[in-house]
């Protein structure tokens, strides 16, 4: 069978969050900076459920009341141009 | 300088901007699709009483409502940053920036995936963008297709997309993993199908009464499923079999379909490959809430309401000064209850804007009343305990204002 992909932007697999999860005891934001799941074109719209739901799998915990991978801006795709370059 | 930005020009913000306007508001919406509508344009499903309820006639009504309201709407714009000043609220978008007293957040809700091996085939698609294709582009999703996720909003989409002529072999369910794994469950699906039966439409009324509400029917019925699936509309529902695995080259070419037990353990040996040129994968929704996110806005976890939600009082204010939400952002529902609450912030953002208008703590009341009697009404129901949900997120807001 294939590898499951989690993230697709980046590629991640199931198997390389569940290794680095299990490895190193992460919290989500570890497990995004090691892995770069969540950090790819989409601002993790996609797989963010899937990686809180690996991760509750792996801790056994249910999410807190704070989202567990902080949301940053831009918060959709944008051009560079349109956050302060000049426009052609 | 706006006196309300609303962003989502879906039942809720156009209900919250005609509101707004009928106190003479100066309001602008906006929405990233190229035309208003949101979610609701994609609807299409017949109600328990036999009405067609019909998402494009609906928002049709609030678009001729907002337009005699003079009501200012920009479409195919994207906001992705908000930052609050001295006087409000800077909404930062790819057409400049809008300033504005006050900012009602109604990003509805996305879907959540549910990850299969072969998921990121083309050919593979969220229920909701088959939708949306479908209802709203009038595009032919695919010739032959199969839906991975039983639940009562696939199963309302797997009847949009059988009427409008696209062949379904079936519905079953997404093999088991850490991600999919209560889609997974045939016991925690049956049990979702029987809770909504008695709400929903007709053919789920004929599906729910084949399993009577007692546990142990329950059991019995998940452990003598039928083999060939349970037929609703004409088309094989299973509990019993899932999809294990998505097949194709460079696009999908078939799937490979497995029969499970009670507890959703694959029986080895029984794989079958179903030639299909399209797949939609079924996940549920869950509040879209990044805007508030970037803001501040503090948040709460509430199953019931589909995952982390925005803190807001029954008013529909967030503990910000200014700023409201209202529609699936506040918690997973139907649009008829996402419209009632578009209403109600609209007129609680009247109220912050004109401090003494008569009347308004009246109409806030009524409004109150009528998103609970939409909600008691509701014919699709997405989580069992809604008002449980409720009422964990209005204590969190009293909490937060104590603190």
């Amino acid at each position: 069978m294939d590898k499951l992909i989690i993230c697709r932007c980046e590629e991640v697999s199931l198997e390389d969050i569940e290794n680095t999860a299990n490895k190193y005891s992460c919290s989500a934001r570890e497990l995004k900076l090691r892995t770069r799941a969540g950090m790819g074109y989409c601002g993790g719209r996609t797989c963010r459920p899937a990686v809180d739901a690996v991760l509750e799998e792996v801790t056994g915990e249910k999410p807190g009341n704070d989202i567990p991978l902080k949301v940053q801006p831009p918060v959709r795709p944008v051009s560079l141009s349109v956050l302060g370059g000049k426009k052609r | 300088m706006y006196d309300v930005v609303i962003i989502g020009a879906g039942p809720a913000g156009l209900s919250a901007a005609i509101a707004c306007r009928e106190s003479n508001l100066h309001v602008l919406v906006i929405d990233e699709f190229p035309k208003p509508g949101g979610r609701l344009l994609g609807q299409l499903h017949q109600e328990p009483t036999g009405e067609w309820w019909n998402g494009i006639e609906e928002t049709k009504i609030l678009m001729d409502k907002a337009t005699t309201l003079n009501t200012e709407i920009k479409c195919g714009i994207s906001a992705h940053h908000i930052e609050k000043t001295d006087h409000g609220y800077s909404v930062h978008t790819n057409e400049g920036v809008f300033e504005s007293e006050n900012l009602l957040i109604a990003t509805g809700a996305a879907e959540t995936a549910v990850p299969i091996p072969g998921w990121t085939l083309p050919g593979v698609m969220s229920i909701g963008a088959a939708q949306v294709m479908t209802n709203v582009h009038r595009v032919r999703v695919g010739n032959k297709g199969v839906v991975v996720g039983v639940n009562v909003l696939s199963a309302a989409i797997a009847r949009e997309l059988q009427l409008a002529g696209v062949e379904l072999h079936s519905m079953a369910l997404p093999a088991s993993n850490p991600v999919t794994k209560n889609h997974a469950n045939p016991r925690k699906v049956m049990e979702g199908l029987v809770r909504i039966a008695h709400l929903a439409p007709s053919a789920f009324i004929r599906f729910g009464s084949k399993f009577a509400k007692a546990e142990w029917v329950r059991n019995i019925a998940v452990s003598f499923y039928p083999k060939g699936g349970v037929k609703m509309w004409g088309m094989p529902i299973h509990i019993r079999k899932a999809i294990v695995q998505i097949n194709g080259t460079e696009k999908v070419e078939s799937v490979t379909m497995c029969d499970i037990t009670a507890d959703g353990e694959i029986v080895k040996g029984s794989e079958k490959i179903i030639e299909v040129d399209f797949v939609c994968i079924a996940g549920g929704l869950y509040p879209l809430a990044e805007l508030a996110s970037v803001i501040g806005c503090p948040f709460q976890y509430v199953e019931e309401l589909g995952g982390h939600v925005p803190v807001h009082n029954e008013q529909m204010e967030t503990p910000l000064e200014g700023l409201f939400v209202a529609g699936n952002i506040t918690g997973i529902e139907s649009a008829k209850v996402a419209r009632a609450q578009g209403t109600l912030a609209g007129l609680s953002i009247v109220k912050q804007k004109l401090r003494d208008h008569k009347d308004i703590n009246a109409k806030i009341q009524q409004a109150v009343a009528n998103v609970q009697a939409v909600r008691d009404a509701a014919s699709i129901q997405f989580h069992p305990g809604i008002d449980e949900g409720r009422k964990k997120i209005e204590s969190a807001f009293e909490e937060y204002k104590i603190s």
